[in-house]
């Protein structure tokens, strides 16, 4: 057993934890939809003797089982759960799903306690407000008093925590947010109402105290929920992958190694309800695969033998045998992780700005109270406190920094969803500007699986050694075309000194001759002179030093769902344009199907870049849309830029966007959850500057109370949180 | 009136035990999944024994 081994089947224990003979095991059962699925697994387990519990919570899809290890094995517990069609994977970083489920626990609790004091706080003052008006017994106000100091000291030291620690953390880095002016005027608020108890005369402001860190805590509740939903999409993927892997050796015995020992070209053996631990090609088999958690599709594929599968997609059709094409490191689910994590650490430049912005406000905020209470201590000292406490609490700078990321990250989830992802995060601001859309023909709106549908030999070669040559050119080519020769390969003809001109061709040495396979342009470099016959469709021509052997010509299906993405964009209001490398016959007639009016053809990518460039220069904003590899250039220099990822280009594809699904559709639909992004930004930011901008001044003017300035900033800022909620509902 | 010096400290008594009662049910994942049992009344399974749960808590 290698060192490796031993880390992995130890790795599988921490599953389990046991305590007083009693064993604790937490693990997602991926499969579970609806509470159907969770009381399918609760029966299946029910019956197995020495099982003491199990809990499902079905929106997490975690089983928890308490069971007596001594009359009831593990394996038997997940071979049930298995039996039932649910695939039992361990969570990774159990540490960080249980500091978040803690979070999440510790926040309930704080808004409980402020909740539940809040209330009966409510009670006692009702009495003392009413006592004010129409006289109270002086003993029972002081009773009053005293039991709202009792209830506000644990609801501003417990639940209050949080405050008034950010507000320490933001004092001690000179760096001033929304904590500070909130745990300011709560801990003035309080002092005040303290020594005002104590000295048995003035005002007491126990309760704006406790609905203010109640108010707060509720929608950063809302914030910190809407947080950890977007986290789950991600670690989900990650947790998709098995822990180790059966790998088949040369004389067909199979070893168990870990994850990270997987090489390109090892034979590994895949069962049922697995997920494929890299990604492959299948040597064995038919079955059908589930990709719902890579692309968004939710049918499960058909895959046989010669076909790719992906890495972190779940067999769930037959026991199949895969040659591993990439490491684990390299396989895209592992791509696509850390584009997403790369996506949600990095802050756009719209939310930079906002938090300076937030930070001199906070500034702004704390002169302009000392300049209230200046101003109120000349004119009226008896109200100077109090303007200043309402002006300290009704600022909100929380549209700014609050409710940003939640919008983002929300419309960044709603999108994976869909089979799109989002690789920079200034790409959803830019997208909703976007009034241009060029896009590409050959694996854009073409399926990208070309067909040779007619050979007209040209040279003194029979027509399967022709398709040999080509077959044996193209496998060194990424150009989608090049798939079409694929099959016709002859393992006896092989080529070397690969040579690949991007929108050309390709050209190699067979058997001591050049080679050459491609556009006529391409053929003349090597042959001036040659005068083939004309030719419509999409031609790839073949040729040797000496002359033209062959003319092929391929034809690529649109893709079923081409039309009705484009005219979805166009009733988006865009312009759609169509830039291809193509021959301007095909270009044009792709065009007219689609309805695409401004199309240009025969591009190179240099022509692509320079046509971008020059609609961006009269003003327009581009979405370039392409195939990731050939486009590399022009996706670069579009304002942003969509990979068609088809699974195996993630990773080269310099793109702002990849979408993960070859499905079209998701294009509208990421323009429309784009704006509506940027329209539920621009609301918030509206809402923000127009609150404080009325309430500050009616604050400072001693209009308003201090429980009425604490009601409005929590109002504003769980107005703005659930604002941006509303970016999860809808836009389907 | 005189009452009131009776049912304030008694009401703050009930404070305690509320608060007591909440973090003992938040401690003890009742908050954990919001969505499920909400569904669950509307799952017509025939051979559901009414019994709900088959978690055996002590």
């Amino acid at each position: 057993m290698t060192a490796a081994q031993t880390a992995s089947l130890s790795r599988s224990d921490h599953w389990i934890s046991e305590q007083d003979g009693l064993a604790h095991a937490l693990f997602t059962a991926e499969g579970i939809h609806c509470a159907g699925c969770a009381r399918a697994i609760e029966k299946a387990l029910a019956d197995l003797p020495g099982l003491e519990s199990v809990s499902i919570n079905v929106v997490a899809r975690r089983v928890s089982v308490d069971f007596h290890p001594s009359k009831l094995s593990f394996e038997r517990i997940l071979r049930r759960v298995s039996e039932k069609g649910f695939k039992p994977v361990p969570i990774a970083g159990a540490g960080a799903t249980a500091a978040a489920r803690l979070e999440r626990k510790q926040a309930l609790k704080r808004i409980g306690v402020a909740a539940l004091g809040g209330m009966q706080l409510m009670m006692y003052a009702v009495g003392l407000y009413s006592g004010a008006f129409s006289g109270i017994d002086p003993h029972l106000e002081r009773m009053l008093q005293w039991s709202c100091l009792a209830i506000t000291t644990p609801v501003l030291f417990y639940s209050g925590a949080p405050i008034l620690a950010g507000a320490w953390r933001e004092w001690r880095l000179g760096s001033l947010g929304m904590d500070t002016s909130i745990g300011l005027a709560v801990v003035l608020a309080y002092t005040a109402s303290v020594i005002n108890t104590l000295r048995g005369t003035g005002t007491v402001y126990f309760d704006t105290v406790t609905m203010f860190i109640l108010f707060v805590l509720i929608a950063r509740y809302f914030e910190l929920s809407a947080r950890h939903r977007s986290c789950a999409a991600t670690e989900a993927l990650a947790c998709s992958l098995p822990e180790s892997v059966q790998r088949v050796l040369t004389d067909g015995t199979t070893e168990r190694v870990s994850l990270a020992e997987i090489r390109a070209g090892d034979r590994l053996r895949v069962t049922v309800g697995q997920a494929i631990p890299v990604d492959g090609r299948i040597l064995e088999g038919q079955t059908r695969v589930d990709e719902a958690l890579l692309t968004g599709e939710s049918m499960a594929l058909h895959r046989g033998p010669g076909e790719r599968v992906l890495g972190g997609a779940i067999n769930v059709g037959a026991a199949i045998l895969i040659e591993a094409t990439r490491s684990a490191q390299e396989s895209t689910v592992n791509t696509i992780v850390r584009l997403l994590e790369r996506a949600s650490q990095s802050r756009p430049r719209i939310a930079l700005l906002a938090d300076r912005i937030a930070r001199n406000f906070v500034f702004a905020v704390l002169v302009l109270t000392v300049c209230v209470g200046a101003a109120w201590a000349y004119f009226d000292p008896s109200r100077a406190f109090e303007a200043m406490l309402a002006t300290l609490a009704v600022t909100c700078p929380c549209a700014l920094s609050l409710a940003m990321p939640a919008a983002l990250a929300t419309t960044m989830e709603s999108l994976s969803t869909r089979g799109l992802l989002v690789t920079r995060s200034d790409a959803l601001e830019t997208l909703a500007g976007v009034d241009t859309v060029a896009l590409d023909k050959t694996g854009t709106l073409t399926l990208g699986a070309p067909q040779i549908i007619a050979t007209e030999l040209l040279g003194n070669l029979p027509q399967p050694a022709v398709l040999a040559h080509a077959a044996a050119l193209e496998r060194g080519s990424a150009h989608p075309l090049a798939a079409a020769f694929l099959p016709f390969a002859n393992p006896a003809l092989q080529a070397e000194g690969f040579e690949e001109v991007a929108g050309k061709g390709v050209e190699a040495r067979i058997a001591g001759q050049r080679w050459r396979i491609g556009t006529l342009d391409f053929i003349h470099e090597l042959l001036p002179g040659a005068k083939p016959p004309a030719a419509a469709h999409a031609t790839s021509w073949l040729a040797n030093e000496h002359a033209i052997m062959a003319r092929f010509e391929i034809a690529d299906g649109l893709r079923p769902e081409a039309k009705e993405a484009v005219a979805k964009l166009r009733e988006l209001g865009l312009e759609v344009q169509l830039l291809s490398g193509d021959r301007p016959q095909i270009v044009a007639d792709t065009a007219r199907q689609l309805g695409i009016d401004r199309f240009a053809a025969a591009q190179t990518p240099d022509d692509k870049l320079k046509h971008v460039s020059d609609l961006q220069r009269r003003g327009h904003r581009v979405l370039m849309i392409g195939d990731g590899i050939n486009d590399g250039p022009v996706l670069a220099a579009a304002d942003v830029s969509l990979a068609m990822g088809g699974g195996t280009a993630i990773a080269q594809a310099a793109a702002d966007l990849v979408l993960l699904r070859p499905d079209l559709r998701a294009l509208p639909q990421a323009i429309v959850a784009a704006r509506r992004c940027a329209r539920i930004i621009r609301q918030n930011f509206c809402w923000a500057i127009g609150y404080n901008l009325s309430a500050v001044p009616l604050a400072a003017f001693g209009l308003i109370s201090p429980w009425l300035a604490a009601l409005g900033m929590s109002a504003s800022s769980l107005l703005v949180v659930l604002n941006a909620q509303r970016l999860r509902k809808g836009a389907a | 009136m005189s009452s009131l010096y009776i049912l304030i400290p008694v009401s703050m008594l009930l404070l305690v035990a509320a608060i007591a009662g909440f973090i003992w049910a938040v401690n003890k994942d009742q908050f954990e999944d919001l969505e499920r049992q909400g569904s669950e009344a509307l799952d017509l399974d025939e051979d559901d024994d009414g019994s709900g749960s088959i978690t055996r808590d002590r």
